[in-house]
């Protein structure tokens, strides 16, 4: 009886330490396998799961635990880069302007229900669509080249909120040889617009800059207009026109304060006072 | 530059300041119809125009909405609904602005509410930043809850009386409240805070 016991228990002792240890080795593999395939991931050589499988598949029935341990490892790996993924799809959004007529419809609903902040969401989607078209009529009036620099299109900007206040900003870049460059923005109707330009016509700017020769104040076209020049910058011409605009023109690596004038004044101002409804 | 800050800020405080009352229905409809023809007519700044008008319009019939939702008594001060004012929304002053009066002198009160206005955003960040916050801090100043709304209070003293007047700044979204009251305490200023319903405001005024 001793000796049936003394050998059930070597048989356990025996068959415990043989599972041990191959649970040990299929934990190494898996281990190993992990390893590998971190390792392939990282130097470009495999990159799909797939293959991994297949390898798994040629190393014979041995292959539950590897199977596990290499899907553990891609799980791995994948887990990972949901953690912090990159986008390398979608196709961005559509860049439409709103429907001025549609949200002007909507506006007159709302404000029937007396749901007047939806109104006015309405009301200001129809004004930034109305804007974003004023905008792009200005940057069509603008000339295609100013003293041999050319429009760059893909620079042009029309920028609205479509709230009254925040107003609408335009701007267009040319450019030309021995980098000289020349950037037009036209802003209006922005909450500070018209102080600013109270100020500049008003002289209020040369009150301020106790007689440093940087600036001064000119016409282009007929408007008064402040001119400035910084050594780092180039030149900087302010038009203010009407009561809520302001066309600001920043010359960089121009020649002289006279090509700075004579590139202005290829501008229509009277086209941009137009269309912005400033007389 | 001081000069030019002056003349911003007096823009923006009076540029469209109306009394109450002036806004109806009947100006909406009609710069309803002036935006639709001159849009299909193709003239875009008297589009543009009449939707300014527009919104003008909306904020008028909102601030009204608001004043009715304003108590009518703050402590023993009553309204000075005459002195009610609205500002209208578009043009120079931007946003929303509705200004009602409590009691008289020395002891009165006064409700502001700006909504969508650019000066907002600057008033917003101070409040709710702890970093500029705790830059701008001063012993006069701390900041409170007011119906889960966190809030800036702030204590002065007239020099010449030598009362003590409390400002209690709640910014609500894009809208922001101030309450004001002279001869006051901390304890009053804030159960007067707590008789204005917030919340509502700010739907109605978003």
């Amino acid at each position: 009886m001793k000796v049936k016991l003394i050998l059930l228990a070597c048989a356990v002792m025996f068959a415990s330490g043989l599972q041990a240890q191959v649970l040990n080795k299929l934990k190494n593999k898996g281990e190993q396998k992990a390893g590998e395939a971190i390792d392939n991931l990282f130097s470009g050589k495999k990159k799909n799961s797939g293959n991994g499988t297949g390898t798994n598949g040629t190393n014979g029935s041995n292959n539950g635990g590897n199977a596990s341990g290499n899907n553990s490892s891609n799980q791995g790996s994948s887990n990972g880069s949901k953690n912090n993924p990159t986008n390398n799809t979608g196709g961005g959004l559509v860049s439409a302007p709103p429907d001025v007529n549609q949200n002007l419809a909507d506006a007159d609903v709302a404000y029937k229900k007396s749901s007047y902040g939806e109104a006015r969401y309405a009301v200001q989607q129809a004004m930034l669509g109305v804007e974003l078209e004023i905008g792009n009529k200005i940057l069509k009036s603008l000339p295609e080249t100013i003293s041999g620099m050319s429009k760059d299109q893909s620079a042009d900007e029309v920028t609205s909120t479509g709230y009254g206040w925040a107003g609408l900003t335009i701007k267009r870049e040319y450019n030309g040889d021995k980098d000289r460059q020349l950037r037009i923005t036209v802003a209006n109707n922005a909450a500070w617009m018209a102080g600013v330009n109270a100020y500049l016509a008003n002289g209020g700017y040369a009150q301020q800059t106790n007689g440093q020769q940087n600036w001064k104040q000119t016409k282009v076209k007929g408007n008064r207009a402040i001119i400035e020049y910084d050594q780092n910058s180039g030149y900087k011409l302010s038009v203010p026109i009407g009561t809520s605009s302001l066309i600001v023109y920043e010359g960089v690596n121009i020649a002289t304060e006279a090509d700075m004038m004579k590139a202005a004044e290829t501008v229509d101002i009277d086209i941009i006072k137009k269309q912005l409804g400033e007389q | 530059m001081k000069n030019l800050i002056r003349i911003v800020l007096v823009l923006a405080a009076f540029g469209t300041c109306l009394p109450v009352g002036m806004a109806s229905a009947q100006d909406f409809d009609k710069n309803l119809a002036i935006a639709k023809s001159s849009y299909g007519s193709g003239d875009l700044e008297n589009a543009r125009f009449a939707m300014e008008q527009m919104l003008h319009d909306l904020d008028m019939a909102i601030g009204k909405e608001i004043l009715k939702m304003l108590p009518t008594q703050i402590g023993a001060m009553k309204v000075n609904d005459k002195e009610d004012n609205l500002t209208g929304g578009s043009g120079y002053a931007g946003g929303l602005f509705v200004h009602r009066t409590y009691g008289m002198a020395p002891k009165s009160g006064q409700i502001e509410i700006i909504n969508n206005s650019p000066m907002i955003s600057s008033i917003n960040a101070i409040l709710t930043t702890p970093v500029l916050g705790g830059m701008m801090r001063d012993e006069n100043q701390k900041q409170i809850k007011v119906q889960g709304y966190k809030s800036l209070l702030t204590k002065s003293v007239n020099s010449e009386t030598a009362k003590t007047n409390y400002e209690l700044q709640i910014p609500m979204n894009n809208t922001l409240v101030t309450l004001r009251i002279e001869d006051t305490n901390e304890g009053e200023i804030t159960a007067a805070a707590n008789n204005i319903p917030l919340a509502k405001i700010a739907q109605i005024a978003q």
